[in-house]
């Protein structure tokens, strides 16, 4: 009956253990068991419904409580959070950035506080259930070190293998001792009560040693543990826990994938040139000496001109066969002119008796005066520069002119662009439709939408560059300068659209970080296509209603 | 005896876990509410509360007290639990709270100690 009564009653004890154990799960349970926290963070909490996700800290006989939303993460700054304390209900006071505080000196009790949390932000109201277990006082000193058995009854309750070695030893010195004694061998006898009495010594010595390290050591530990500080880590099965001061700090944003269907992308080289019908060059057609406007100087770098200014001028400069030839010339002219003047005079007086006919005087006037025409043009070319004039509106991209500078005939002297209207010239190795929508990525992250304009037909380096108008703002952006264009192709593909900034390039690939729980996240490896200049196509590793972060991923992938 | 007392603790042990917003056996939701089960059943006036230990056998609720938060026509209705008899604890409620109302409940035993279960 006895034994039975003792199997009964260990089998009680063995269901009481069992129940005591995991409570079955539900709605309110975290199904998937979290590894355990670091034993260094603040005893927590946290909650999550389908607005709010909510960590409640016990730190400095307050709780802290850190509410924010679901879907994104961003902190909800106007909430009224009402706690159910031992004392009744409770308001939390807002402490800035989506963290509200309560004094609860009812928290210093160790063990599980069960903490009913009101939210009502906006139109929404929540009840949240969560759990704070604050751990008893002395394991929360000593670093949750166990506390190692003291004194001799402790050592002994603990069976130290030390103590019993010792007192073995003694035993059989003693018996020696004693066997020697009753020999009537006091030498021996002594010299054994000696040895004996060192390695008491000794042992006591280690012992004190010991005993001396003990407390430093705890000293130490208490010394480098800092208060609790929370700080973000990876956790040993790979997740980061990540508190929530942290994740304001870092301005971690979230966003609930939800699955679409895009067209297919292709990514192409491009860069950044002129729109031919908004930009122009400025060139010589003469050889000549070139000199500012009459404004008195050249248009600078960057300077905005209009159409039809003068921007320079260049003076053809006169060969020395030139000027004799033309010296001949204006003397032929000179001459001719007189002659011819003389003829009309005589003329204009013989026509008036009819002895020259009219005709006559008509064709002499006429000679006299295409022979003026032409000693006049003979002087004006002598003076005359020709005036560079800008072809189109714009600011001048470039500028190679010179004071005094000899300008060679087709020599670039401005060139003038519309910075506002620019274009992007890609070249592709399919050709892309007129895709209604495509956009480039610039080098710094900056992204711009494009128009299709069109795509050649001759070949360069076994491609067909393809010309798109930048749409929009197009400031700072420089000729020339490299960017990846984005163009729709044919085809559609499915999978989840996001932001670039989220996926981290790791030394595993590409990693997108999911919003696990309240303070925890957890890299998955995902596979990634490009979709436009700001979002990427993920067309595996996860699924849609997760939620990932968008902001803040790379700051994420920092922790350690 | 041994055996078969060992074999009846692992049986429990593999006990699967109780339903989720299971039907109570009085036709309310049933939550986890730490060590205990919680069946929250509405009236018009008021709700009552049915407190079951994990093997959802009836738990004594005298020198219990609780507390349920409701959330009734957008606003949170808070509603003091006091015990009615058996297992029972009973509340009136300003507003109907309606058949399914989101919420929670909090009970706490007589030594002080507090759990609560949620409702969605």
């Amino acid at each position: 009956m006895p034994i039975r009564f003792a199997a009964a009653l260990g089998a009680g004890w063995l269901a009481a253990a069992c129940l005591a154990g995991p409570a079955p799960a539900h709605e309110g349970h975290d199904h998937a068991a979290a590894p355990p926290l670091p034993a260094t963070v603040a005893p927590r909490g946290e909650a999550v419904s389908e607005a709010f996700e909510l960590v409640a800290v016990a730190h400095g006989g307050a709780l802290i409580l850190h509410l924010d939303r679901f879907s994104t993460n961003a902190p909800v700054l106007d909430a009224r959070i009402e706690i159910e304390t031992p004392e009744g209900s409770r308001w939390a006071a807002p402490a800035g950035e989506g963290t509200y505080r309560l004094p609860a000196p009812w928290l210093d009790r160790p063990g599980r506080h069960d903490i009913l949390a009101t939210v009502s932000a906006g139109e929404t109201v929540d009840v949240l259930s969560l759990g704070v277990t604050v751990p008893s006082a002395a394991p929360a000193l000593s670093g949750a070190r166990p506390s190692a058995p003291d004194g001799v009854a402790g050592r002994l309750a603990g069976r130290d293998p030390a103590l019993v070695a010792t007192a073995s030893g003694a035993f059989v010195l003693g018996m020696l001792a004693m066997l020697a004694l009753r020999a009537r061998r006091a030498g021996p006898a002594l010299a054994l009560l000696a040895l004996g009495l060192t390695l008491a010594f000794v042992t006591r010595a280690q012992a004190q040693d010991g005993r001396a390290d003990a407390p430093d050591r705890g000293a130490a530990l208490l010394d480098a543990a800092p208060p609790p500080a929370d700080s973000a880590r990876r956790l040993p099965d790979g997740s980061l826990f990540v508190p929530k001061p942290t994740q304001r700090l870092l301005v971690l944003r979230t966003v609930l994938t939800a699955p679409a269907t895009v067209r297919r992308r292709l990514e192409l080289p491009g860069r950044i040139i002129p729109d031919p019908n908004a930009s122009g060059v400025v060139q010589s057609s003469v050889g000549g000496r070139l000199s500012p406007p009459a404004s008195g100087a050249f248009p600078h770098l960057g300077a905005r001109v209009r159409r039809g200014e003068v921007l320079a001028t260049v003076t053809p400069p006169i060969q020395a066969v030139d000027v004799s030839d033309m010296r001949q010339r204006q003397g032929e002219l000179d001459q001719q002119i007189a002659i011819v003047e003389r003829r009309v005079e005589r003329y204009g007086r013989l026509a008036v008796t009819g002895a020259v006919a009219r005709t006559q005087l008509d064709d002499a006037e006429a000679e006299l005066a295409g022979l003026r025409d032409r000693r006049g043009a003979l002087d004006r070319i002598r003076r005359e520069p020709e005036a560079l004039v800008a072809p189109v509106d714009g600011v001048i991209a470039q500028a190679a002119a010179v004071a005094g500078q000899m300008a060679v005939p087709g020599t670039l002297v401005f060139q003038i662009v519309d910075p506002d209207r620019l274009f992007v010239e890609a070249l592709s190795f399919d050709a892309p439709g007129p895709a209604e929508e495509a956009s480039a990525r610039l080098p710094d992250g900056r992204s711009l939408d494009l128009a299709y304009r069109g795509a050649g037909l001759a070949d360069r380096n076994q491609a067909v560059p393809v010309q798109f108008a930048i749409l929009g703002g197009a400031g700072g952006l420089r000729l020339g300068q490299f960017v990846t264009v984005q163009a729709a192709a044919e085809g559609t593909r499915r999978g989840l659209a996001l932001p670039r900034a989220s996926v981290v390039r790791g030394a595993g690939g590409d990693v997108v970080y999911e919003h696990v729980g309240p303070e925890r996240f957890v890299a998955r490896a995902v596979r990634v296509e490009p979709l436009d200049a700001g979002r990427v196509l993920v067309s595996g590793g996860i699924g849609p209603g997760r939620r990932i972060v968008t902001e803040g991923a790379e700051l994420l992938d920092q922790v350690r | 005896m041994r055996t078969t007392t060992l074999a009846l603790a692992a049986g429990l042990w593999t006990l699967p876990a109780s339903g989720h917003e299971a039907a109570g056996r009085h036709g309310g939701r049933v939550a986890d509410a730490g060590v205990f089960h919680v069946e929250l059943v509405t009236r018009p006036e008021g709700v009552d509360v049915y407190l079951s230990d994990a093997r959802e056998a009836p738990v004594p609720v005298a020198g219990f007290r609780g507390t349920a938060i409701l959330v009734v026509a957008g606003k949170p209705a808070r509603i003091p639990l006091v015990p009615a008899e058996g297992n029972r604890l009973s509340g009136r409620a300003a507003l109907a709270p309606g058949e399914r109302p989101r919420g929670a409940v909090q009970i706490t035993a007589p030594d002080g100690a507090t759990a609560s279960g949620s409702f969605r």
